[in-house]
């Protein structure tokens, strides 16, 4: 399963996003019922931080996924060529997908620099 | 044997193969063919029945456009013009896109695979009948003048009972999840299949690009339905039992069936998205005589294209006050879903940039898709930003776009495909002139009518209003948009006519008419019941421009499974990456259970629409039973595989083993059920976080030490069924009845002692939606562990009457899934239910 070329690689990227996605709406919206941040604060806010740093931490560990896929690639040549063929189109499709994810991560996480939490 | 066969070559050769074939896979004659349950026959049965109802669809449409295309008119009046936007909304969503796109991919997949037959074919059966009947329901409403009236997407709280007291609103709550059984019967058989019956070596990377699509569209309807299942639910117990979800006065939230719906209809749109541009995606590389540029991004757009448009559900809710840093996150979600789409046309354009384009009439039909969709595609990056929504919310621009994604994105390439496929099951070929006009005449009516409502959008025109003044200035655009109505009414009256005419004067077509690579023209023509005589080897994603002589070679029995055994149903089960063989699946013949499950199902259906609630217990126990009769005719049982002496060994028949595709099946269907907790989930917490008045009682409704001691039962349960999965495993069946029995025991006894708590303890649903859900999450529960009980109990019986044993032990594995997930779901509603409140300070 841990394998860069295990089919689940071609999921796990999006998989990783959504779960993201998933906490940030929910965990902003608990966030704003329990504990919101003054509107005065503007960004400048713990929430706005927290998002963003874990924006880049997730792409970041995206990114080193992605580039562990693209590196099975060249591998592998003790397989038959069916197999290698097989073993390449997982990790480089996994790649392409970690890859988009990684932007898609940072990419929902960027407006924390401009916007205010709970207003 | 159709007579139009009788003339094809490849059948002409091989005459006592086909005839020994058709036998066993043939439909029955008569009105005994209600009782198919074949791939071909469903699958054209869906695209049929869709299309009639199409054709209602669209006659909403034009009386719609009628009363729109001059101001101040009063010719339908405003409640029945009410009902028309609504229902034509509703049939076109549900009752026409959906099912006939599930049909086409019903029909093709097995045929592109290299399989007989989909894996669950009474499934399959299930689901049309589901549909038919639901379908039928819902629009015998419009015949009584009671249809539902407050949009196709049911708001609360004008669907609820204070604002729609008729039963409107009613068929269309329980008349879409009637048919949604058939999507999501129709989701997990196209998973399983595409996963578990592909032909000898056709590993994933060389599945035809089709199949990509398909497998998406289907997980997506397994994650994307539920929700709108949940919803439809909590609303029809809101207005029939008097239960608050949506009540602000009770501590719900209207907003909360907003947020249902959408989680369902968003991805909705991809759902019909995706098939079609899987048609797209077949037929360019076949026009332009060249391999699909990009294959690997293509697959890895379907993937970003499936999960991305998840994350789009609330860009349908911008104006409802949410705040900004939340909108933003959709914001962005939906223009990254323009990187798929993006990949997608720009591998398109290479692959037609690459070949050498022969403009057949199904490849119109694609151009005119390419223009359409790319156009909604604009429009909708618009509306995206979130500034722009909000001036343009409500208005016909959004009508324009929706209209601009749905028909350019679906109705224009199914057609392109119903085109391309048509020799398929005619044997002949369509008439170029006529289905030109028709083309053209839809082309430019669909752009007279949508193009120039968005600016009937811009200048302010909202949607849903049965007229408006003069004054306005809106009524040139609205006579424009009308007479391109009509004129799209004449082109696909041409289309329909061109096709009802081939059936009679169309050009027989040769084979391979197109010169297409894909395996399912690798067959006679039509179509015979049972797709190939011989299951030929696939590996490559064109295999047929590489190996031109696979027509002759899988009809003169060649390849795999040539002889039919015991009047058996083969088709291999095959590993989900490789392809490789790991068993001979055997598949179930005509049936009447599935056409009686949905009478019973749809008696249901009507007698809760006419509050006959006797007969609502009498038919939902009449459903059970004869569900449970379909799970009884499985396995070792006499009637379809009992153990032989001759029985293949490898590979083996998949009851033999531990992995078979009823294995998939199963845990296919709870990723779909666990969508429906999880969805129900959302509720609770949405409700806690948003609801302006929720409130938790002080104490606890439910006794919590029955309860634990409840949870313990269970768990004992599992664990015990578990030890004797691990002895069935080891190929020892000794006292696994007795266990069974055990577990059933055990398992009873924790459903006696919760329904006891939900008995004695004091909620109430009608009062607070805290006590709602509670009831709700314990009624899903109890469901859930009956079933496992009962499911056991037969398993032990059919352990004692030798249709289970060391030998077969398919059934019990299972079962296996059903229990854990009972016990996952008991234990983390403890958690959210119980524990959590203390929690926050409520019990």
């Amino acid at each position: 399963m841990f394998s860069p070329s295990h089919p689940l690689q071609m999921f796990f990227g999006l998989i990783v996003w959504s779960a993201w996605f998933v906490s940030l709406y929910g965990g902003l919206g608990v966030v704003c019922k329990l504990a919101p941040p003054s509107p005065d604060q503007g960004v400048m806010t713990w929430v706005n931080a927290l998002v963003l740093v874990l924006g880049m931490a997730l792409s970041l560990f995206l990114l080193f996924c992605a580039r562990r896929c693209w590196a099975v690639r060249s591998a592998a040549q003790c397989l038959s060529a069916r197999e290698r063929d097989n073993q390449r189109f997982i990790a480089s499709a996994a790649a392409g997908v970690y890859l988009v994810g990684a932007f898609a991560t940072l990419a929902v996480a960027l407006p924390a620099v401009m916007l205010a939490p709970c207003v | 044997m159709k007579p139009d066969q009788m003339t094809d070559p490849l059948i002409q050769s091989n005459q006592e193969r086909h005839r020994t074939f058709d036998r066993v896979w043939g439909n029955l004659p008569g009105w005994r063919a209600l009782s198919a349950v074949n791939h071909t026959t469903i699958g054209l049965r869906f695209i049929v029945t869709g299309f009639m109802f199409f054709l209602v669809g669209g006659l909403l449409a034009m009386l719609i456009r009628t009363q729109l295309a001059l101001p101040e008119q009063d010719i339908v009046g405003i409640e029945l013009y009410n009902q028309l936007f609504t229902m034509h909304g509703t049939v076109m969503m549900f009752l026409f896109a959906i099912p006939v796109l599930e049909g086409m991919a019903m029909y093709l997949i097995p045929k592109m695979i290299g399989a007989r037959d989909l894996v669950f074919p009474r499934l399959s059966a299930l689901g049309y009948y589901c549909y038919l009947f639901g379908g039928l329901i819902i629009l015998s409403s419009l015949v009584m003048n009671i249809a539902p009236d407050t949009g196709w997407f049911m708001y609360t709280p004008l669907s609820s009972a204070n604002y729609s007291p008729g039963p409107g609103s009613d068929f269309w709550l329980l008349g879409i999840t009637f048919v949604e059984i058939s999507a999501l019967s129709a989701g997990v058989e196209l998973v399983v299949s595409i996963l578990r019956t592909r032909t000898r070596g056709m590993a994933l990377s060389k599945m035809p690009v089709f199949c990509w699509y398909i497998l998406a569209m289907a997980l997506m309807i397994i994650f994307g339905f539920p929700p709108l299942i949940l919803g439809s639910i909590l609303l029809e117990l809101e207005r029939a039992a008097g239960m608050v979800f949506f009540e602000v006065a009770g501590g719900g939230d209207p907003l909360l069936w907003q947020h249902l719906f959408w989680l369902f209809g968003h991805p909705e749109v991809y759902i019909l998205f995706l098939p079609a541009a899987g048609i797209v995606s077949t037929l360019i590389p076949v026009f332009a005589q060249h391999p699909l540029v990009g294959y690997r991004w293509i697959v890895v757009g379907i993937i970003l294209m499936g999960f991305l448009s998840f994350g789009l559900w609330v860009h349908h809710m911008f104006t409802v006050g949410i705040p900004q840093l939340a909108l933003s996150f959709f914001s962005v979600a939906s223009m990254l879903v323009a990187i798929p789409t993006g990949i997608q046309v720009f591998a398109w354009l290479a692959t037609l940039w690459a070949g050498r384009v022969v403009f057949h009439l199904p490849m119109l039909w694609i151009l005119g898709f390419i223009v359409i969709f790319v156009n909604g595609g604009l429009t909708g990056v618009m509306l995206a930003l979130v500034p722009f929504d909000w001036q343009v919310h409500d208005t016909h621009f959004v009508v324009a776009h929706m209209h601009y994604v749905l028909v350019g994105g679906m109705l224009f390439p199914m057609v392109a495909g119903l085109y391309y496929w048509l020799p398929h099951v005619s044997g002949r070929m369509p008439s170029d002139t006529l289905g030109r006009w028709g083309f053209w005449l839809v082309f430019i009516g669909f752009n007279l009518t949508f193009l120039i409502m968005h600016l009937t959008g811009l200048l302010g025109m909202p949607r849903r209003i049965y007229t408006y003044e003069a004054e306005m200035g809106w009524g040139w655009l609205n006579l424009i948009s009308s007479i391109g109505g009509f004129v799209m009414a004449i082109g696909v009256a041409a289309v329909i006519l061109d096709i009802a005419l081939h059936f009679r004067f169309g050009k027989r077509a040769t084979l391979n008419p197109w010169n297409a690579d894909t395996l399912e023209w690798a067959m006679p023509m039509p179509v015979p019941t049972y797709n190939f005589a011989s299951l030929p080897t696939v590996e490559t994603r064109h295999p047929m421009w590489e190996n031109t002589d696979l027509p002759q070679t899988i009809a003169s029995g060649q390849h795999g499974l040539a002889e039919i055994q015991h009047n058996r149903r083969d088709t291999w089960g095959s590993d989900a990456i490789t392809g490789k063989v790991r068993e001979i699946i055997n598949l179930p013949s005509n049936s009447w259970i599935p056409l009686q499950c949905a009478v019973a199902i749809g008696v249901l259906c009507i007698s809760l629409l006419v509050k006959a609630y006797l007969v609502a217990v009498l038919s939902t126990v009449a459903a059970v039973f004869l569900l449970l009769r379909w799970s009884w005719h499985n396995g070792g049982h006499p009637s379809v595989t009992p153990l032989r002496e001759d029985d293949p060994t490898d590979p083996p028949l998949h009851s033999r083993t531990f992995d078979g595709p009823g294995l998939w099946g199963m845990v296919v269907s709870l990723m779909a059920n666990g969508t429906l907790y999880l969805s129900l989930l959302f509720g609770w917490f949405y409700l806690w976080t948003a609801s302006p008045l929720w409130t938790v009682p002080e104490n606890g409704p439910l006794a919590l030490m029955p309860l634990v001691a409840s949870g313990v039962l269970l768990t004992l349960a599992v664990l015990l069924y578990g030890r004797g999965l691990t002895r069935l495993r080891k190929r020892n069946a000794d006292r696994l009845g007795s266990m069974f029995w055990l577990v059933s025991l055990l398992g009873a006894a924790h459903v006696l002692l919760l329904l006891w708590i939900l008995l004695d303890a004091p909620l109430q649903p009608t009062q607070t939606a805290h006590d709602a859900v509670l009831t709700v999450m314990v009624l899903y529960q109890l469901i859930h562990s009956g079933l496992a009980v009962i499911l056991t109990a037969l398993q032990a019986v059919r352990l004692r009457l030798g249709y289970v044993s060391a030998q077969i032990p398919y059934e019990p594995v299972v079962i296996g899934p059903f229990w854990l997930y009972t016990l996952g779901v008991f234990w983390m509603s403890f958690a959210a239910f119980v524990l959590l409140p203390m929690a926050w300070g409520g019990s």
